[in-house]
């Protein structure tokens, strides 16, 4: 599969201060990305670098096969969407007019609005101002913007992050559905579950570099410990470790009738998260 | 450099709507009227007065509310939408002035309607002003991407209303202090020379170097604005 993204050696210092040291992946064509750190490791500032808003201190960071400073020419504009913590929309408008002015910008038509509205459940709302509206209800308006033009490449710093469950799920089922389409997604997210769930890989950054990059599946498996934790009828949790010890007393267990459940120990992405970096999410 | 009337066009009517709902800033586009008005009523009939109202205007509407508009589009992060969209500079410059061109000409109009001044030559002195709103389109620009905030641009934005509405007061100190003769090069003043030229009988010909001035303030501070638009646009 072809690479979508190509970052090597990447490196972001601010006046006073290194946000990135030096950070290596690749997005493949077509699949969700999970872009994954504490806060003020540089997630943000990578998806800037990516999207030509922030010039690198150094190292190469390529969108499309062409080098991010190409990122100017209107025709790699149209290919790629972004949703930014601070992506703004006119407060004094509907959140008809502001879609309106991006089909405008996008030359998309205007019939395109009624569709994302939807994707994002705000069809009903269309004509109220955005200014009136919830955080979550933002969020998602900003969303429907990122999406209106259909891109290749779809960035979304934490989508759901000012979303209620319900509502995140469909975000979710959306994105699986244009995802579905082709549309590549590079994902930022505070929420592992929504990591798991959703990302074909996922990327831990942290202290300024790429950690751990792997399948959400492999990287649960290369840091599972085998054990499994049984569940007895007399309310007792037992951790059994691989192997024929743990087979044999666990044969013993349900020999004599005393299991209620069994559980695989395998660790979340949370789990790993802080075994590798010795900091917390979020 | 490519510009596309569908997207200038777009940004003209979003800023039409918004503007029309932002009564903090649009309130602005009375005072000159309302000045105007009252010096017709008066019977004030000189250049110098007219010019002050239509430098005003340019002070207050031109590049105010220019500056004003473009603070806000950068508090609320929606300049940086722009930038990130397919439209070129040339579109989202254009667009985000066309709505200030558009009100300066209609606030000027009916300023120096109700003012009462007639000019000897109406091609000249219009196309002089048209000439001149550019520039303060620009400078007001330039302001607006310099300010972090719509509160810090209108702070920064009042010395350019008093300096450029002063003209004539200008060149009354400048009388007095040689050192100051620079600034009979200012825009202002030469509009209100080419002003007084043409009520004086003279032609197109005889106007041609504050014509030329003018232009050059509007050249330069085009180039400039660009040049500081590109480096907003990475930071
Ligand atoms: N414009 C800037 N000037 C100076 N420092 C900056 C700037 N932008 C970001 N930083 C710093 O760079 C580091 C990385 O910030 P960034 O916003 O990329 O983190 P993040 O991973 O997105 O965090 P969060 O999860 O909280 O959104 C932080 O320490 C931040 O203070
Ligand atoms: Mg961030």
């Amino acid at each position: 599969m072809e690479n979508i993204i190509e970052v090597s050696s990447l490196a972001k210092v601010f006046a006073n201060q290194t946000a990135i040291e030096s950070v290596d992946f690749q997005v493949k064509q077509g699949e969700i990305f999970g872009f994954l750190g504490p806060s003020g490791s540089g997630k943000t500032t990578t998806i800037k670098i990516l999207t030509g808003q922030l010039t690198p201190t150094s190292g190469t960071a390529n969108v499309f096969g062409e080098s991010v400073s190409q990122l100017k020419k209107s025709e790699y504009r149209r290919r790629f969407g972004v949703l930014t913590d601070n992506s703004g929309l006119y407060g004094r408008l509907s959140i008809y007019d502001n879609l309106k002015l991006y089909c405008d910008l996008y030359d998309v038509p205007h019939s395109k609005i009624d569709e994302v509205l939807d994707a994002v459940n705000l069809k009903e709302e269309k004509s109220k101002k955005v200014s009136s509206l919830s955080k979550g209800m933002t969020q998602r308006v900003t969303l429907a913007r990122a999406l209106i033009h259909e891109p290749e490449l779809l960035f979304l710093d934490e989508p759901t992050s000012a979303l209620d469950p319900t509502n995140s799920l469909h975000i979710h089922e959306g994105l699986r559905a244009l995802n579905a389409k082709g549309t590549t997604i590079f994902l930022t997210t505070h929420d592992m579950h929504e990591a798991e769930t959703l990302c074909d890989r996922v990327a831990f950054l942290n202290k300024g570099k790429i950690q751990l990059l792997d399948t959400p599946d492999k990287l649960k498996k290369r840091y599972s410990d085998s054990t499994i934790t049984v569940e007895l009828t007399n309310g007792e949790k037992v951790i059994l470790p691989a192997g024929s010890e743990g087979a044999n007393q666990l044969f013993e267990y349900m020999n004599t009738d005393q299991v209620v459940t069994i559980h695989s120990n395998e660790p979340t992405l949370g789990d790993i998260f802080v075994q590798v970096t010795g900091r917390k999410l979020a | 450099m490519m510009i596309s009337w569908k997207r200038v066009n777009a940004i003209l009517q979003k800023d039409f709507k918004d503007f029309s709902r932002n009564l903090a800033v649009s309130s602005v586009i009375f005072v000159p009227i309302i000045l105007g008005a009252f010096y017709g009523r008066m019977g004030v009939d000189s250049i110098d007065t007219h010019f002050m109202l239509v430098n005003m205007t340019f002070g207050m509407v031109a590049a105010f509310v220019q500056c004003c508009l473009i603070a806000e589009e950068k508090e609320k992060n929606t300049l940086r939408g722009l930038m990130l969209s397919p439209a070129s500079t040339a579109d989202i410059l254009g667009g985000k002035s066309l709505l200030t061109f558009i009100m300066t000409m209609v606030v000027v109009f009916f300023t120096v309607y109700l003012a009462e001044y007639k000019p000897a030559n109406v091609a000249i002195i219009a196309a002089a002003i048209v000439l001149s709103s550019f520039f303060y389109i620009a400078l007001g620009t330039l302001l607006g991407l310099y300010s972090k905030s719509v509160l810090e641009a209108s702070v920064i934005v009042m010395p350019v209303i008093i300096v450029f509405s002063l003209g004539s007061f200008i060149t009354l100190v400048v009388e007095k202090y040689p050192i100051l003769q620079v600034a009979t090069y200012l825009p202002n003043i030469q509009l209100v020379e080419l002003a007084t030229k043409v009520e004086a009988g003279a032609g197109f010909g005889g106007v041609l170097v504050e014509f030329a001035i003018i232009l050059g303030w509007v050249i330069a501070s085009l180039i400039l604005t660009v040049v500081i638009y590109r480096k907003r646009m990475v930071d």
